[in-house]
């Protein structure tokens, strides 16, 4: 079976655009420490997506810092699916700065593909952002072909912005690609060590043995390199309500109660799916206010949100809405409606542990979270590190609590027990001072040949040192010319009676955690 | 042979209190680390305990219902030391860390106690009297306990370290092994006098334990520990 047609607009960088950044800029967002985008400024000094900040702002020392807002990223999105509404209809938000059409009915109005494209690219760009657009089989290629199309247009042939690729030579158009655009890091990481480097590759292997060795997820990733859909659609009998929907009676103007009411409902949704064996693979958001205006919107699902996620989505929806202006009175009724319904091939929300949560706690934990956001509760899981911050990876409530690293492995460098009862999430810069006045040094021997005699707190404090012990030389991923790092740790004690954990890089002292 | 009035009057008693369902908490607390115990027995359900900020000693109170199998909450607390508390008893799988409440804070620890057993909070200010109160109230009916690291009118108990004294740390040489403290309490839930007692917090394995430094400190630590 052929797959849809699928147009994509791709809003480059859109975190730093929704803030009002100039790519001209140096400028990334950052979200638990790590880059999660940077603009074209930034990327030409070196820093890249999933780089820790510490590392970012050592390529680029006058990079301008931003907090990740998934909201606000939202809510600008808004304005540019507005505009390509104008267009076409049916759209539908992948995530911010991604949205889908499908493009089978506006290309017979608009006369061919292409046509569609550049109309909708002219719409966005005429809203005040820059896009790129690709059309092809299914969004998961045409978001590559997007993406191609802003490769091209920055390059000098001076490409339009958007790229159609036929429905013959879409699997050919995917072959070049390196697996790791599937976005599925176990996987991809045992193919490229089988020597599966391309999507080419993947395709060329048979279907059979894929699934056989790789499962479900190998399958869907063997399907989307073939340029097919990930998952076989399920038919179903038709008039089968699998929505679920809730009446707000008195209508609530807050945004709260109605998310509130939307993981609820969205749990909901996912045990009517799930009873019939199925996932969807996108979410129909709609929205009744009291002046009996109605709004709907389409966000991508593919089974893998949970209730929580699809909360969060309503969230950032309404809040969009409102400020827009199209959700201006009381809210009525909300809506979730399954949209494209797949055969679920099987993903467990949670394995272990959640089961052995107290029903209480988690109720709570999900209220916390959808009042203050859900990476706002989290849980404590011990990691491996040799710093007291890297020990204890804090994972949001409700996802999954594997450490990112093993705990028991032997780390060379490590302060020995007790540990300390506070540890700053980033170290805080103190001044630690030898008895002439000047920083202590650590000599690459690991010698420290003037002993501490004044600790200068980042408020001014001085504190006299009344002995201290060290250092612990850690030399971190020395393999690695981007994640590594040298530093050495000293355990340090001042007259108010309190024992510092101090640690040293590149000559530049801080205090990474206190004996209180 | 009883008195029929006695038995009568019994009897309306647990009539009212069944009406009213008062929850008797007073009866039920939560255990506290055994090393503990000379300065507070334990944590009563109900009751707003305050330690004199975050550090070892919030830590050490939280342990002793944890290890029990309760669960605890901290808010506002972004820099506590997890491995430290874990070394103490509490055990992580049962913990919720809610980092960065910002204003809701008081929302927060509403929410969250009757939920957990252990609600640790650090306000970012000194909390106004009507939040003292609301959340005093709520801790009272919902039994779980309050710590609170910092100033809180009316607390049942306020514990706070009074003299520390690493070893181990020389002029260059050694490791941080453990630190001698005097924990004094004060306040109703201590039994209306201060009490006081050496502990080790933590000890050379990160665990809690008494320290025997009678000897050192003269009678006036034996008599405030008896």
């Amino acid at each position: 079976m052929g797959l849809a047609r699928a147009l994509v607009l791709w809003c480059p960088d859109w975190p730093l655009i929704a803030i009002g950044v100039d790519p001209a800029q140096a400028a990334v967002v950052v979200a638990s420490g790590r880059v999660v985008a940077c603009s074209a400024a930034a990327r030409a000094a070196g820093v890249r997506r999933g780089q820790r900040l510490r590392d970012a702002q050592r390529y680029c020392p006058d990079v301008a810092v931003h907090d990740d807002d998934p909201d606000g990223q939202a809510r600008a999105f808004e304005l540019v699916v507005a505009a390509m509404e104008e267009a076409c209809p049916r759209v539908e938000v992948i995530r911010p700065g991604l949205a889908a059409v499908p493009v089978r009915g506006p290309a017979r109005y608009y006369g061919g593909e292409g046509a569609v494209a550049a109309t909708v690219r002219d719409a966005v760009l005429e809203s005040g952002f820059t896009c790129a657009v690709g059309v092809a089989d299914g969004t998961f290629a045409a978001d590559l072909a997007a993406r191609r199309a802003w490769d091209e247009s920055c390059g000098d042939d001076g490409g339009q912005g958007v790229r159609v690729v036929p429905s013959a030579s879409t699997a050919a158009f995917l072959a070049p690609h390196p697996v790791a655009v599937l976005e599925m890091p176990e996987l991809t990481d045992v193919l490229v060590r089988l020597g599966v480097r391309t999507l080419g590759d993947l395709a060329a292997l048979p279907g059979r043995d894929v699934l056989a060795r790789f499962g479900a997820d190998g399958e869907a990733a063997h399907r989307l390199a073939w340029g097919r859909q990930a998952r076989a659609p399920a038919t179903r009998a038709p008039g089968e309500d699998l929505g679920a929907e809730f009446e707000f009676d008195p209508p609530t103007a807050q945004s709260e109660p109605a998310v509130f009411a939307a993981k609820s409902l969205a749990d909901r949704m996912h045990d009517n799916l799930a009873a019939r064996g199925l996932a969807c693979t996108r979410v129909e958001i709609e929205a009744v206010t009291a002046d009996g205006r109605s709004r709907s919107r389409l966000w991508r699902h593919d089974g893998r949100l949970s209730g929580l996620a699809v909360a969060e989505r309503v969230r950032w929806q309404l809040n969009a809405w409102r400020t827009s202006g199209e959700l201006a009175a009381e809210l009525t009724f909300l809506r979730l409606a399954p949209d494209q319904l797949v055969v679920d091939t099987g993903r467990q929300l949670t394995l272990w542990g959640r089961h052995e949560v107290d029903d209480a706690v988690a109720r709570v934990a999900d209220r916390l979270q959808v009042m203050l956001g859900h990476a706002a509760v989290t849980r404590p899981v011990p990691s491996g590190g040799r710093g007291p911050a890297a020990q204890v990876a804090r994972v949001p409530w409700g996802d999954s609590t594997e450490p990112a690293s093993q705990v028991q492995r032997p780390w060379p460098g490590r302060v020995p027990d007790p540990a300390p009862s506070v540890v700053h999430p980033e170290p805080e810069p103190v001044d630690l001072l030898d008895t002439t006045g000047v920083a202590v040094v650590v000599s690459g021997r690991s010698v420290v040949p003037e002993p501490p005699v004044r600790l200068v707190l980042g408020d001014g404090t001085e504190l006299d040192v009344t002995g201290w012990t060290g250092p612990w030389p850690a030399s971190e991923r020395w393999w690695d010319a981007r994640r590594g790092r040298r530093l050495a740790r000293l355990q340090v004690l001042t007259d108010d009676g309190r024992a510092w954990l101090l640690l040293v890089e590149q000559g530049r002292w801080s205090a990474e955690a206190v004996y209180a | 042979m009883r008195d029929p009035s006695l038995e009568q009057a019994e009897a309306a008693l647990a009539d009212v209190s069944d009406r009213l369902d008062v929850r008797r908490f007073e009866e039920s607390s939560l255990p506290a680390l055994p090393a503990l115990r000379p300065v507070l027995p334990g944590l009563r359900r109900g009751q707003v305990v305050t330690v004199d900020g975050v550090g070892a000693l919030a830590l050490a109170l939280m342990a002793g219902p944890s290890q029990a199998g309760s669960w605890c909450a901290v808010v506002g607390v972004p820099d506590l030391g997890v491995p430290a508390a874990s070394g103490m008893g509490c055990d992580p799988e049962r913990m919720l860390l809610i980092d960065e409440p910002g204003e809701r804070w008081v929302d927060v620890v509403a929410a969250l106690l009757g939920a957990v057993d252990v609600v640790l909070v650090c306000p970012p200010a000194r909390a106004p009297s009507p939040v003292v109160r609301r959340l005093s109230a709520l801790a009272r009916t919902s039994g779980s306990c309050l710590v609170v690291a910092g100033a809180w009118e009316g607390a049942m108990a306020r514990l706070r370290v009074e003299s520390s004294l690493w070893t181990g740390v020389g002029q260059g040489h050694g490791h941080l092994r453990g630190r001698r403290v005097r924990v004094v309490a004060e306040g109703r839930g201590a039994g209306g006098r201060s009490r006081s007692a050496w502990l080790w917090l933590p000890g050379p394995d990160g665990s809690v334990r008494p320290a025997d430094l009678v000897a050192v400190d003269g009678e006036r630590t034996a008599a405030g520990a008896a």
